[in-house]
């Protein structure tokens, strides 16, 4: 019999949608007809199918309400409605047919009938997508401000952002532990979700613990059940967040049980809780390091990169992040002077040009300057000498000079001094005889001279 | 009545006759109207749709399968030297200092340490075996690296050293392949070709992945190393030799002047050129170019590959012996494929498998020969990207396939000719320098006798994860559909190291 009841009941998420299907259909179908009278036999049709199914869907839902052990509270309007849906939908019947019985219903305005039949099989529906779904289904997908603006509660992948200046006065708890907890696992264990009936979106209901107890454990992190889930090998069953779950960063667990281990201060600053700066470091801002300014520009248009590819020189952006070009003329060693009147349309974009290799000369440099965000440039394998190099000190940006394999002169690195970003510049096979690498500015500005040696040891030539 | 029965009889041949052809056509017209409902239904299927994307994307790839595409993320490498010490060199006689373990030397190797534990040759209760070599702190880093290395201190504050490396593989093919294609079974493509596949190669003349081996051997687990798997074939790697033909067969046959050449791949291209405008198959267009580009190799490959024209002093410096098959050659060639914007170029050195069966595979002589023959190529390598400013955009990655026991190798329960060690995958010492690579760095702890890394455990995974990321890639969201499913080099593992980033 059980067997029955569980298998009835299962049928019921796919018999409920036929009712839902008829009433729909009739209602449709009636404001089609409303001034046609083509369909007068059918609405009164489809209106008694949608009440026997609805009876039917009824009945498979009481079944299932028996069989899966929900609460009566937590079906209660659902099963109310849904029994209402059907006596209505016979009650439609009777309205629209050419039956002698419940007559009265004919009284009744048309639109005060076809409404209340959608409402009730809309809200009856929803209802139950609700305890099959739950609550947040439908708005779960939607972005966190619309979230809130319906009055829904979200939780903010709020960053931990500390600085350098600032990291011993943030709070603790509020600033570091606590954006980590809901970032990586309030979602689940919310008033929402309470998984395991452990809760970790606010310091009561962190201590209070879940089904197993306190998962704090004073001055123990080893010993404390949350960090013991956190730190488990991905692979292991017990491991949280579950492994398809965003997990936190190896810093993330360390801070975590450094935390523990400090006996959980929640109203402390980072220095009150004594925890070393080195666990604070990656959560300190990034410096960049990349091949283009941090500026934003403009993205090059596609009519203006395609003639200059064709023409065999590459021209890709430097990752799918940045509008900032790369261009180089590996394939186009007879690039000279002249052939750079075409990179002109791009001339805000390129940030890294390879001239490596090709003709041109030291009147390129007064060209260079038009390239505003220029930041790492080769010019190696040319016959550039230097001369009038001193035009590219204005280029904010400009990292790195490859040089090597010139004729550069080494009259010409003073005026090296000028540039402002410089950090990096190669000048190995040149006319400069140095080795090594030596400093400019105060240590600002690298040159390397190349020339590495490796003498011979006396182990070189022996075979044991 | 005769009549009749011949008029009835011609009814019914015309009846049949009709229906047949009637039959035709209406199944025709089924046939034809399925047909198009299918390609409809295809086109309609949401899970046909990223799939679909990709190919867009990559449909102008079709046609130029290398050409250069940017990367998701900011780059810190435009290009990879993958030095592989096939074998498996051993870490405690080159850069992991146990001073414990010499002291230890000589004794029963304690159960607790083999219980569980699977070694490929080790039987019975095996005797640790004390550092064959001298060790000393070097560089400003003061990172250890022993007398077996004695160029290699020049450069050790240019590097990054994982200490305890591990893998789950103790078999030399099953490891090498883990190592480069992320999976211990064939079928996986390697790191390299995921490279060109992601990024494509800036010079259209040379392939975008060249392999080179030394050592006199090829790696045990076969070409597949540096295979495409799944992807095309286009992206796998390309063997180029240092003695004699650089890349086989793609000589001209005696005979067949280079105009006559041209004049062939002229003549079938414009065949396939002609079968293109019937059919409109990408393919045909790939294999047009993979003719034109193999023509335009003839000339470039030849060229890059000759080291001879190279100034003594750098000859010098790697050590190089012209005309002979040797690391020294690769490593020098190696700077040369890369300064000639090659993505990936894949070192194999063989002749690292040091048992103790025999004088080569000893890990006090045989060993101690074969780093000699790396030391200085290595190093002069490290130094003359750094003077040419190609350092910044390179990264040079070294290690093997797996590492060696503190433990003398007792085979067969007897005692080796020579000392040497088993394989040993628990813990083992790889490292990167180039872009983006913390230059002194070091990750990484093992136990006292170099058995397990208790600090800062990476798996293999774990240094494709970081490799993909020094080029540009999340390696979570570098996919190829394949099989119905999404792939990744890491599978569903790696943790990128942060600790040996810049």
């Amino acid at each position: 019999m059980d067997v029955l009841k569980q298998l009835l009941g299962r049928l019921h998420p796919i018999i409920v949608h036929l009712p839902i299907g008829f009433i729909i259909l009739g209602l449709l179908l009636r404001w089609y007809d409303r001034k046609r009278n083509e369909f007068d036999h059918a609405i009164p049709l489809i209106f008694l199918w949608g009440g026997y199914s609805a009876v039917l869907a009824c009945i498979t839902g009481y079944a299932q309400y028996l069989g899966e052990g929900y609460t009566f509270d937590t079906v209660k309007w659902h099963l109310w409605l849904g029994i209402a849906t059907a006596v209505f939908s016979f009650l439609m019947y009777f309205k629209f047919g050419n039956t002698k019985t419940f007559t009265w219903v004919k009284t009744i305005p048309i639109v005060v009938m076809t409404l209340l039949m959608f409402v009730l099989v809309s809200i009856t529906g929803h209802l139950g997508g609700t305890i099959t779904h739950g609550e947040d289904y439908l708005v779960e997908p939607l972005p966190n401000n619309i979230k809130s603006a319906l009055g829904f509660e979200t939780f903010e992948e709020k960053e931990i952002a500390l600085a350098e200046e600032t990291w011993e006065e943030a709070l603790i708890y509020e600033d570091v532990i606590k954006p980590i907890l809901n970032n990586k696992c309030v979602s689940c264990h919310s008033p929402k979700k309470s998984k395991g009936d452990l809760m970790l979106h606010n310091e009561k209901v962190i201590l209070e613990g879940g089904e197993n107890g306190e998962v704090l454990n004073i001055n123990n992190a080893i010993e404390s059940e949350l960090f013991r889930r956190i730190n488990l090998p991905k692979t292991d069953e017990e491991h949280m967040p579950p492994k398809d779950k965003t997990q936190p960063s190896k810093e993330e667990i360390k801070l975590i049980g450094a935390w523990i281990d400090a006996g959980h201060p929640f109203d402390q600053t980072v220095q009150q809780s004594g925890l070393e700066k080195e666990l604070f470091l990656s959560f300190f801002p990034k410096k960049q390091d990349n091949d283009y300014p941090e500026i934003e520009v403009a993205q090059a248009a596609q009519d203006s990169i395609k003639p200059i590819e064709a023409k065999g020189i590459h021209v890709d952006p430097i990752d799918k992040t940045s509008n900032f070009l790369k261009v180089s003329c590996i394939n186009k060693p007879q690039f000279s002077d002249s052939d750079f009147e075409l990179l002109t349309p791009l001339s805000q974009q390129i940030a890294v040009l390879d001239l490596g290799g090709t003709q041109v000369t030291n009147a390129i440099f007064e060209k260079l300057v038009t390239l505003p965000n220029l930041t790492l440039l080769k010019l190696d394998n040319t016959t550039i000498s230097g001369e009038n190099i001193e035009v590219l000190a204005s280029l904010q940006h400009l990292k790195s000079i490859n040089l090597t394999s010139t004729t550069f002169e080494e009259q010409h690195l003073q005026k090296l001094t000028d540039f402002k970003g410089l950090k990096k510049v190669f000048v190995y096979q040149t006319k400069i005889n140095a080795k090594g690498v030596k400093t400019l500015k105060d240590g600002q500005i690298t040159i390397d001279y190349g020339n590495y040696e490796l003498p011979q040891v006396a182990s070189d030539s022996i075979t044991y | 009545m005769d009549n009749l029965e011949g008029l009835i009889q011609e009814y019914l041949q015309r009846e049949a006759q009709s229906k047949t052809r009637r039959h035709f056509i209406k199944n025709c017209a089924q046939g034809m109207g399925g047909l198009a409902l299918s390609s409809i239904f295809m086109g309609c299927d949401p899970l046909e749709s990223p799939k679909k994307k990709a190919s867009m994307t990559f449909s102008e790839r079709d046609l130029n399968p290398l050409a250069t595409l940017a990367p998701p993320f900011s780059p810190k490498v435009k290009s990879v030297i993958y030095l592989h010490m096939a074998g498996a060199p051993s870490q405690l006689e080159m850069f992991d200092h146990k001073p414990e373990l010499l002291k230890l030397d000589g004794q029963d190797c304690p159960q607790s340490l083999l219980e569980g534990k699977k070694f490929a040759f080790i039987k019975g209760t095996p005797k640790l075996l004390g550092p064959q070599a001298e060790f000393k702190q070097e560089g400003e880093s003061g990172n250890w690296v022993s007398n077996f290395m004695p160029h290699f201190k020049k450069v050790v504050d240019d590097v990054a050293f994982l200490k305890a490396v591990h893998t789950d593989q103790f078999n030399h093919g099953p490891a090498q392949l883990f190592m480069h294609t992320g999976s211990a079974r064939l079928g996986r493509p390697s790191i390299g070709a995921w490279a060109t596949y992601g990024l494509g190669s800036e010079n259209q003349n040379l392939p975008g992945f060249v392999v080179l081996t030394s050592g006199g051997n090829t790696p045990d687990a076969g070409k597949s190393v540096w295979g495409s798997g799944f992807l095309p074939s286009v992206y796998q790697g390309v063997q180029c030799r240092s003695k004699g033909d650089p890349v086989l067969y793609l000589e001209d046959p005696d005979g067949v002047s280079r105009n006559l050449k041209k004049s062939t791949i002229d003549a079938i291209n414009k065949i396939n050129k002609e079968e293109y405008a019937k059919y409109a198959d990408p393919e045909i267009l790939a294999r047009i170019n993979q003719y034109e580009m193999a023509y335009r190799m003839q000339i470039a490959v030849p060229e890059v590959m000759n080291i001879n024209d190279e100034p003594e002093n750098i000859k010098q410096m790697y050590g190089v012996k012209p005309g002979e098959e040797s690391f020294a050659n690769n490593c020098l060639l190696a700077r040369k494929l890369v300064e000639d914007g090659v993505r990936f170029v894949q070192l194999f050195d063989w002749g690292w498998d040091t048992h103790g069966n025999i004088r080569e595979g000893s890990v006090d002589l045989g060993l101690r020969n074969k780093c000699r023959e790396i030391d200085r190529p290595i190093t002069a390598l490290i130094l003359d990207l750094k003077q040419r400013g190609l350092l910044d955009d390179t990264l040079i990655v070294w290690g093997g396939e797996f590492g060696r026991t503190p433990m003398q190798e007792n085979r067969g329960n007897k005692k080796m000719a020579y000392k040497g060690r088993d394989h040993h995958g628990d813990a083992f010492t790889m490292w990167m320098a180039g872009g983006g690579i913390k230059k002194g760095a070091s990750h990484g702890k093992t136990d006292d006798i170099g058995f397990s890394g208790i600090e800062g455990r990476v798996s293999v995974h774990d240094v494709h994860a970081t490799i993909l990321h020094l080029l540009g890639f999340n390696h979570e969201q570098f996919t190829y559909q394949f099989q119905g499913r999404p792939f990744r080099l890491t599978d569903v593992e790696g943790e990128v190291i942060k600790e040996i980033l810049a």
